[in-house]
């Protein structure tokens, strides 16, 4: 479980980044957390692995205190995914990458290629072993940074913004991957993200953040399709949340908690077959 | 607020600040040239005297104290280093120098903003190539600064340790900082030079600049000022002036 | 005769043995808000860049065909020469802005085409109050957030006051609400001023309705060239890989499921209509 208890951030420059945050984050969750650029996301998720430490309050993570450990022994528990794979890839080789990471974070020899080899398989980048990193196309580089993160099989892993600038198969895949992740191998997935869509597509949980703040934090279905918490949050309803709000002003059977495709479907179908008698 | 707070441009409107990239420029050499020049501890507080008033008309004395914290530990190494291995006297003087030219860079650096900087170069006749690139690596400076960083950032969530182990281990674990950081800087530089292509770079052999620099009669003043100051020195040290008065 | 002429292109980068353009045909008119889609990969970034003559003066590899651009034939005319008729704003801001001062970068355009002093500094404070950023005037592009960071990237490309503007997803590393902002900010320019747009762009909930035409690139070929409207009707559109906007992709579900024959459309309001519809009919 990670507890964040009152959390207050202030930056050198005297700028308070978070103003008192408090959450609960339980093991195998699956959870989106959003806001405008500038909200907190990222110094809120830098607090999970000990990037940065409290001002005030603290952050247990499993019932260590952040303040009383490094980076290093907090990211054998979360794995901390950035958005930029170029900002850490440098080895020679795909396996020199994953090899780095296990051994900073002081798996033994013996336990290092069979987690070497089931990641670069859960991933597809068996085939590319030996290759030098560098050397793969952008979306490739992705999966190897997020091997490069998984191979530790963290409990808790944290990405940011994992969905920018990605066409529709390559969001899907990366969806199927969290999916496994959480459902299969039971972590907790957090994912921060200003992309309604995606967030509305397949995370349950979502928590909002305006200027150092909690705005709301609640299932998905209910905090997207809030007209009140979108705007206080400086998001965008969902496209689908858009549409089944209009339809629930025509007509109040129709439910208004809808945000993506298959939740309308459901609604449909549950709308047609009670009028069918 | 770090050791290198004077050594950054601030917008400030002060006679100094208003004064040509071209004068400080001359002011500077001058200031640095009798920092090294002299080795007894009178002239070399007289320089550090001219320079903290230079620094005060510039409204920058805040600043300058906190470059003065930061080098604190510097100087006090300096200091002992020297007062064991050459003589006291030797160990003041020391201080007093790097005092004497981080003061005399400080006058530059807080009132020259880089892109008149680039253009003093070009009105100098450097090519503008040449004196663009300077201004670009300028430009950049806090953007790769903050990169390396976020590398730190990415490899420390990796296990990376960087202040453990022994001298090499402590160079070794720079690597996976470096690399990433050359490799993006690179890749950084040629998507500048599409930018600047699709900008127009290089279109007309003879460009147009917005701002240009002219001289004024405080800057003359100020030249004359400081070369002549410079040529009496000059004089005093290496020539005895005493024999020209005797 | 067209802006944008495009005739029998094929392209492929010097280290690469298949062809990343494949027999590109394409003309593109004066007014024109094109809406260029794409997988990654698909081509459609390489298509850009052969407007602007970044194909193939600066990046080498094996070219055939012709492109004109505002009657220039590219691939004889060098990339800066060609800036005054297109613009390209690029997805990273931050590589795009050289100066320390906005001022300085809106002019460094004008400055490099050699433009007289007084026509600068015209054209500057025109710019500047256009997309409404005097305030940012005299800061420096890291003190600026990445919305304003585009704004001004936006700016300086617009100081040339091309004809053609190319956006590279432009509104990539924004929130929603700046994306929307900037994505309007571009239709103006293309309503208002007249400016022919092409857009790269992966949130198509956002820009669909705003395009006059959309491109589809699949595999370094055109697949599909139409108005939004007609695209949205086209079942290759749903199979290609591309992020179809929500409603379209509904309608579309609901039609082979239920085989409602309802006219998919990227209008929030007439999908309501539509679907309220078909409730009330089977009541």
């Amino acid at each position: 479980m990670i507890e964040i208890e009152n959390l207050w951030y202030v930056y050198e420059s005297g700028f308070t980044a978070l103003k008192g945050v408090s959450i609960r984050i339980s093991n195998g969750e699956y959870l989106a957390i959003m806001g405008k650029n500038g909200a907190g996301k990222t110094t809120l998720a830098k607090h999970l692995n000990g990037l940065l430490k409290p001002t005030r309050g603290y952050v247990l993570i499993d019932g260590m205190d952040t303040r009383d450990y490094s980076v290093a022994q907090l990211s054998r528990k979360v794995g901390y995914v950035f958005q930029n794979p170029d900002r850490f890839l440098f080895a020679e080789s795909v396996e020199k990458e994953l090899m780095f990471t296990l051994k900073n974070l002081g798996f033994s020899e013996s336990e290092i290629p069979s987690l070497i080899t089931r990641t670069l398989n859960d991933l597809n980048l068996s085939q590319f072993r030996n290759r030098s990193p560098f050397s793969l196309s952008g979306g490739e580089r992705r999966r190897v940074a997020l091997a490069a993160i998984l191979c530790a099989n963290p409990d808790y892993i944290v990405l940011d913004e994992p969905t920018v600038g990605q066409d529709f198969y390559e969001k899907e895949r990366l969806a199927a991957l969290l999916e496994r992740l959480n459902k299969k191998d039971r972590r907790a997935v957090i994912v921060i993200s200003h992309d309604v869509e995606f967030v509305a597509d397949h995370i349950p949980r979502t928590i909002t953040m305006s200027d150092g703040l909690i705005v709301s934090d609640g299932p998905t279905n209910k905090v997207l399709t809030n007209q009140l918490i979108i705007e206080r949050s400086n998001l965008k309803l969902p496209q689908i949340s858009e549409l089944f709000t209009l339809l629930h002003e025509k007509n109040s059977h129709i439910p208004r908690d809808i945000v993506n495709i298959e939740q309308a479907l459901e609604a449909f179908n549950k709308l047609t077959s009670s009028r069918k008698r | 607020m770090s050791v290198f707070e004077s050594f950054k441009y601030k917008r400030k409107d002060t006679f100094i600040h208003n004064l040509d990239p071209r004068t400080k420029l001359i002011m500077v050499i001058v200031l640095s040239a009798v920092s090294l020049m002299f080795f007894e501890i009178v002239p070399l507080l007289i320089i550090l005297v001219i320079n903290t008033i230079l620094i005060a008309i510039a409204k920058s004395l805040r600043e300058w104290y906190y470059t003065l914290k930061g080098l604190l530990y510097l100087l006090i190494l300096v200091f002992v280093f020297n007062y064991f291995l050459v003589s006291p006297i030797f160990g003041i003087i020391t201080v007093l120098r790097l005092l004497a030219l981080a003061s005399s860079f400080s006058v530059f650096f807080l009132t020259v903003h880089p892109d008149d900087l680039t253009q003093a170069l070009i009105q100098m006749k450097i090519p503008f190539d040449y004196a663009f690139s300077l201004s670009l690596a300028i430009r950049f400076v806090p953007t790769i600064a903050q990169e390396s960083q976020s590398i730190m950032d990415a490899q420390m969530s990796r296990g990376l340790e960087l202040q453990k182990g022994s001298l090499i281990q402590k160079a070794r674990n720079y690597l996976p900082i470096l690399v990433p950081l050359i490799v993006n800087s690179i890749r950084r530089a040629l998507q500048i030079a599409e930018s600047l292509e699709s900008r127009g770079f290089g279109a007309e052999e003879k460009r147009t600049y917005l701002y240009e620099l002219k001289m004024r009669f405080s800057d003359y003043l100020v030249i004359c000022l400081f070369l002549a100051s410079f040529l009496l020195l000059l004089l005093d040290r290496y020539f005895l002036l005493q024999y020209l008065f005797s | 005769m067209a802006l944008i002429e495009v005739e029998h292109l094929f392209f492929r980068y010097s280290r690469s043995n298949h062809w990343i353009l494949e027999d590109i045909n394409l003309q593109i008119s004066s007014g024109e808000f094109v809406l260029l889609l794409g997988t990654t990969g698909s081509g459609k970034t390489t298509l850009c860049r052969t407007f602007n003559g970044l194909i193939p003066h600066f990046h080498r590899g094996v070219y055939q065909g012709v492109v004109r651009v505002a009657g220039f034939e590219v691939d004889k005319t060098e990339t800066p020469k060609l800036a005054k008729y297109i613009g390209y704003v690029f997805q990273n801001p931050e590589n795009m802005l050289f100066s320390l001062n906005v001022e300085r970068e809106i002019a460094f355009s004008l400055e490099n085409l050699a433009y007289p002093k007084d026509t600068i500094i015209q054209r500057v404070d025109e710019v500047l109050s256009l997309l409404n950023i005097e305030h940012l005037r005299h800061k420096a592009p890291y003190e600026l957030s990445g919305g304003e960071q585009q704004l001004v990237a936006i700016a300086s490309v617009l100081a040339l006051k091309p004809k053609i503007i190319i956006f590279d997803e432009p509104t990539a590393n924004l929130d929603p609400l700046t994306a929307d902002y900037v994505l309007r900010l571009i239709k103006r320019l293309n309503t208002v001023f007249g400016i022919t747009i092409i857009l790269v762009e992966h949130r198509l909930e956002l820009v669909m309705p705003l395009a006059s035409r959309v491109i589809v690139i699949d595999n370094g070929k055109i697949v599909m060239d139409g108005p939004p409207d007609e695209i949205i009707n086209n079942q290759l559109f749903y199979a290609i890989g591309i992020n179809v906007p929500k409603i379209a992709s509904l309608f579309n579900i609901l039609n082979k499921r239920y085989k409602l024959g309802l006219k998919p459309t990227l209008n929030i309001y007439s999908a309501a209509n539509e679907l309220e519809g078909v409730f009330n009919d089977r009541d």
